[in-house]
């Protein structure tokens, strides 16, 4: 702090220079009277008492300077006046100032706007104090692979860490609703909701912003309470603080808002919540008392802050044995089918603390960290590259500026001074790009973020800037200013100012041309690999747009509704689910409709299911079939455009039977009934009424695998009601003739069937398909861009190189021509050293382009990470594009006059 | 008149402080003139450099200053010295004393 204050002194003193030195003066003054009076009095006469005091105070000006300096102005304004002229010079040369400025600018803006997102997906920390507290649980499943763990506990264990744990000062656990349908003055609207115990806000040290967070009490069966984001309540509340203390409804259920959260807080850095109940609330959307003492299930998310000094491995120690512990009592307990692979989860599964510091786990970081850390590393060749560039400008300008440098150190000027100079003129520059990349980062990773969001609403990314970017932009731009300004700067100084100042114009030839053709190869190389990169992604992308899926893309609308919006439970979701399908079927435009509890290239579900017998026998254990399953109304398989290959669909008289039906897909039949017609056959005692052709169920990427399908509103209780918590939705899906206006209608008939229940996802199969490619597309698009931009840049920075040597070597050419060269020959002359050039690049961009694809391996899709192919055509483009810059100088030197050119001087 | 030292180099702020801290609020002429006389006109400051000292201290935050009017009824300018001075004359006091202790014993062994 206390060179702060100093630095602070220093500023304002700054301002009152003037002043300050007045004051000085006045000062001293008064110092020599008072002593030459006291001389006076001593018996001196005037003027030795005046000469007297002089001499004992010493050289006033010197000491004036002293006191000066101790402010520290003298640098500062040497500092001015480099700036001044910093200035003056870059105005005098608006050409290289633009181009430099707009190398900086995309090169620097190119990196923040990837550090920005980087920052808001991994970087950022909770606005919680001390988050680097926090922990996650999660533990290994030892069945699955030695990378697997899952997230999701069971209550018991919580209970256990809560009771059990001396090295966290509290644990927590939740779970997510999704979205529900907040009820307010009789208008309906989605939001997202989370369920958490008592003690989320507490362990998380959150203070309210208006009102009160949870307390112990109010998580208790039947608990109402509900707190509020600052987010939400100030879009759909009005920011109006006498909403503490009303009434709203969450899924028609009364709930007491008891306060609002400050600004910004989540548990997520990349997703936001709207309101928080307390987790038994739970019960009364789905009641299941079971939940709360249920062994080996996993739905709850717990988290945990650690006592101040324990270390995560000591408390990972001790959780560990309190997961295990828990786990065997679980086990024998348990009378529960499947015992073996049970028996092997309590024998293998680890507790693990995973760092909770900047949020809970969620898809995004997973999803994105590594291809944003990817195109972080394609962004900084991006910027080498256009510091190379800048480095080439400002080395061909120190070659002019030769002479007035050597006038400089002639009159005096030290080394050190002039290269100070020199760097302070390219600071500026890189200072003002980096200004400038802010502007162009901001717009970019907005841009950047519409890019990866889906459907409805954007991702709750917050890339607002924050001290983080603007330091890294800050660094990046002064590392780049050195970068590309200290070697020309020391190389122009190391000049002796009598022999260049004899020199005539051509002293440039003795300046060695090797650096600047160093820095145009690496151009090359670095260019070749963000090409091949860029050649990857976008083989991938094409690669997973080209898989069959089994479903005709084209003609489909999708929406979800979830009854539970709409306080439907049990029979009544079930009436209500059939009355929304009769309605939308019964749209002028549509073809056909039907309803299905996962969607196709689904995003959300992916349910899977065991069968355990196949007409009536019992399979062993080891050979039980994991199937991945869905249920539907009858027409689905026609409306996605799935073909039935045998038996039929799914009709009205199904769903009245009391035996049940079960659909097939290739690979299921031939996995249980190998060589047979399933027709007929019965699975965990449904009966076989079909078999469709396979479909990629979670999409391109899937593999084809064994899938059931299963009759909607058949079993007793309306839909499926399945074993997770927030679920309960069902999709629609629309085969249409002509999709105008269609969103509105079909928004009319699930109104005409409940006015206040919310219809969301809605999408066409093409645009989910699209979406479920998207950090695909986000990889292809950006590293073509940046592929782009580095080959823009190399094939300046080549050409600038090129039309310099033909400018230099305007003599020479003269004279071969006028000795008989041809202009073939000169072309092949300037051509020949941008072969070279190539060529060096190629010969270490390929290496290091293969060195580099390793780490895309997981990105990548049907193609992999050394593709010649990929390879050869990035070369062949790089050559090309080479080739092109590099005639035009070289089309200029075989124009050359000899006769010109040899007076030319 | 009796023979006159300069004052050892790095103790000028010192001397400074310690006179401060005495008297409390003097103008520069003053302060050399303190100096002089408790040394017993041993030690001289050679007067202008007492300036560019005082600028440090005020930069540094030991002392701060006001104008004021003199007994002889001219505007002089008078320091005062702060809290972080205070403890800056502490730890140059220890400071001194230990150098100063060492040097007495190299000096006594011979």
């Amino acid at each position: 702090m206390m060179w702060f204050r100093e630095l602070w002194r220093r500023l304002t003193a700054l301002s009152r220079r003037k002043q300050i030195d007045a004051d000085l003066e006045e000062e001293m003054r008064l110092h020599m009277d008072l002593r030459a009076q006291q001389q006076a009095e001593a018996g001196l006469n005037l003027d030795d008492a005046r000469y007297t005091a002089r001499r004992k105070f010493g050289n006033l000006l010197l000491l004036q300077e002293a006191a000066r300096e101790v402010w520290g102005w003298a640098s500062l304004e040497r500092l001015w006046q480099d700036l001044r002229y910093a200035i003056r010079m870059l105005r005098n040369s608006p050409g290289f100032t633009a181009v430099a400025l707009l190398s900086l600018t995309l090169g620097i803006g190119a990196n923040t706007a990837i550090f920005s997102l980087l920052n808001a997906v991994i970087l950022r920390l909770l606005p919680v104090p001390d988050p680097q507290q926090l922990v996650q649980f999660t533990y290994t499943i030892p069945s699955s692979g030695p990378d697997n763990w899952n997230s999701w506990f069971g209550y018991p264990h919580l209970e256990r860490f809560r009771e059990q744990s001396r090295t966290l000062s509290g644990v927590f656990g939740g779970v997510s609703l999704n979205g529900v349908n907040v009820g307010w003055h009789g208008t309906a609207g989605l939001a997202q909701c989370d369920a958490y115990t008592g003690n989320f806000f507490s362990v998380l040290e959150v203070a309210p912003q208006q009102g009160r967070l949870f307390v112990a009490d109010d998580d208790r069966p039947g608990a109402d309470a509900v707190v509020l984001s600052d987010g939400y309540w100030r879009t759909r509340f009005g920011g109006d603080p006498r909403i503490v203390g009303q009434t709203i409804l969450i899924d028609q259920l009364p709930f007491v808002v008891i306060g609002i959260t400050p600004p910004r807080f989540s548990i997520y850095t990349t997703a936001e919540r709207d309101l928080w109940v307390p987790l038994h609330a739970i019960d009364r959307f789905t009641p299941d008392p079971s939940r709360w003492h249920a062994a080996f299930s996993s739905w709850l998310l717990i988290a945990g802050r650690l006592q101040p000094g324990v270390p995560v491995a000591a408390a990972e120690a001790e959780l560990d044995l309190i997961h295990r512990r828990l786990l065997a009592e679980q086990l024998a307990a348990s009378d529960r089918y499947g015992r073996q692979s049970l028996e092997r989860l309590v024998r293998e599964s680890h507790l693990l603390l995973r760092p909770a510091a900047n949020g809970m786990l969620t898809g995004i970081r997973q999803m994105y960290a590594l291809p944003l850390k990817l195109l972080m590393g394609v962004a900084a060749m991006v910027l080498l590259i256009s510091c190379a560039n800048v480095a080439n400008l400002v080395l061909a300008r120190a070659s002019h500026r030769r002479r007035d440098i050597a006038v400089r150190m002639a009159l005096g000027s030290g080394r050190a001074r002039v290269i100070r100079q020199l760097l302070t003129e390219n600071l500026l520059l890189a200072g003002v790009g980096g200004v400038l990349a802010l502007a162009v980062a901001r717009w970019g990773s907005i841009a950047l973020v519409c890019m990866i969001s889906t459907g409805d609403s954007l991702v709750p990314l917050d890339v607002h800037p924050d001290w983080h970017l603007f330091g890294f932009t800050a660094a990046v731009s002064v590392a780049s200013g050195v970068l590309f300004g200290l070697v020309p700067a020391v190389r122009t100084t190391r000049v002796d100012p009598t022999s260049a100042l004899k020199e005539g114009s051509r002293s440039s030839t003795r300046f060695s041309r090797l650096p600047d053709r160093m820095l145009v190869g690496i151009q090359m190389t670095l260019s070749l690999v963000l090409i091949t990169g860029a050649g990857l992604f976008t083989q991938t992308l094409g690669n997973l747009r080209h898989v069959d899926v089994g479903y005709d893309r084209d003609n489909i609308l999708m929406f979800s509704v979830d009854a539970k919006l709409g306080g439907y439970s049990g029979k009544r979701a079930g009436a209500l689910y059939r009355a929304i399908l009769d309605h939308t079927s019964a749209v002028p435009g549509v073809q056909s409709a039907s309803m299905s509890i996962a969607r196709p290239v689904d995003d959300q579900y992916y349910l899977i299911d065991r069968i355990g017998q196949v007409d009536g026998h019992d399979l062993p254990e080891a050979e039980t079939i994991k199937v991945a399953w869905n249920s539907m109304s009858p027409g689905y398989f026609s409306t996605v455009g799935t073909p039935i290959l045998l038996g039929r669909d799914f009709d009205l008289r199904d769903s009245g039977r009391a035996e049940k039906v079960v659909i097939v897909n290739e690979s299921l039949a031939r996995q249980a009934l190998p060589g047979r017609n399933p027709i007929g056959h019965h699975l965990d005692g449904a009966e076989i009424i079909g078999m469709v052709k396979d479909s990629l169920y979670g999409g391109a990427r899937d593999q084809l695998r064994p899938v059931l399908y299963r009759l909607l509103f058949q079993s007793e209780g309306g839909t499926d009601q399945s074993q997770w918590v927030g679920a309960g939705a069902v999709s629609v899906e629309l085969r249409y003739r002509s999709g105008s206006g269609l969103v509105d209608e079909v928004r009319q008939a699930v109104a005409s069937v409940d006015r206040y229940l919310p219809i969301f996802r809605v999408k066409t199969l093409r645009a989910q398909t699209e979406d479920s490619f998207l950090r695909e597309r986000l990889l292809a698009t950006i590293s073509s861009f940046f592929g782009g931009l580095a080959l823009l840049l190399a094939c300046l920075g080549l050409y600038g190189l090129m039309a310099y040597a033909v400018a230099r070597r305007t003599a020479e050419i003269g004279i071969r021509m006028a000795l008989g060269a041809r202009s073939k020959e000169v072309v092949w002359l300037i051509l020949r050293q941008t072969l070279l050039l190539v060529l060096c690049g190629i010969a270490s961009g390929v290496p290091l382009a293969i060195w580099f694809a390793r780490y895309t391996k997981s990105l990548l899709f049907g193609i992999a990470p050394a593709d010649p192919l990929v390879i050869a055509a990035a070369t062949l483009l790089l050559m090309g594009s080479a080739v092109l810059a590099a005639f035009l100088p070289a089309r200029r030197a075989s124009r050359i006059d000899p006769m010109v050119a040899l007076r030319y001087e | 008149m009796p023979p006159r030292d300069e004052i050892p180099p790095g103790t000028l702020y010192m001397l400074i402080l310690k006179t401060l801290a005495r008297t409390g609020r003097m103008h520069g002429f003053e302060i050399a003139n303190a100096i002089q006389q408790m040394s017993e006109d041993v030690l001289q400051v050679e007067e202008g450099s007492l300036y560019p000292a005082l600028q440090r201290m005020l930069l540094k935050g030991w002392v701060t200053a006001e104008w004021g009017v003199t007994a002889g009824n001219r505007r002089a300018r008078y320091y005062t010295l702060t809290k972080v001075g205070r403890k800056q004359l502490e730890t140059e006091l220890s400071q001194f004393r230990r150098v100063n202790q060492a040097i007495i014993r190299v000096i006594q062994m011979a």
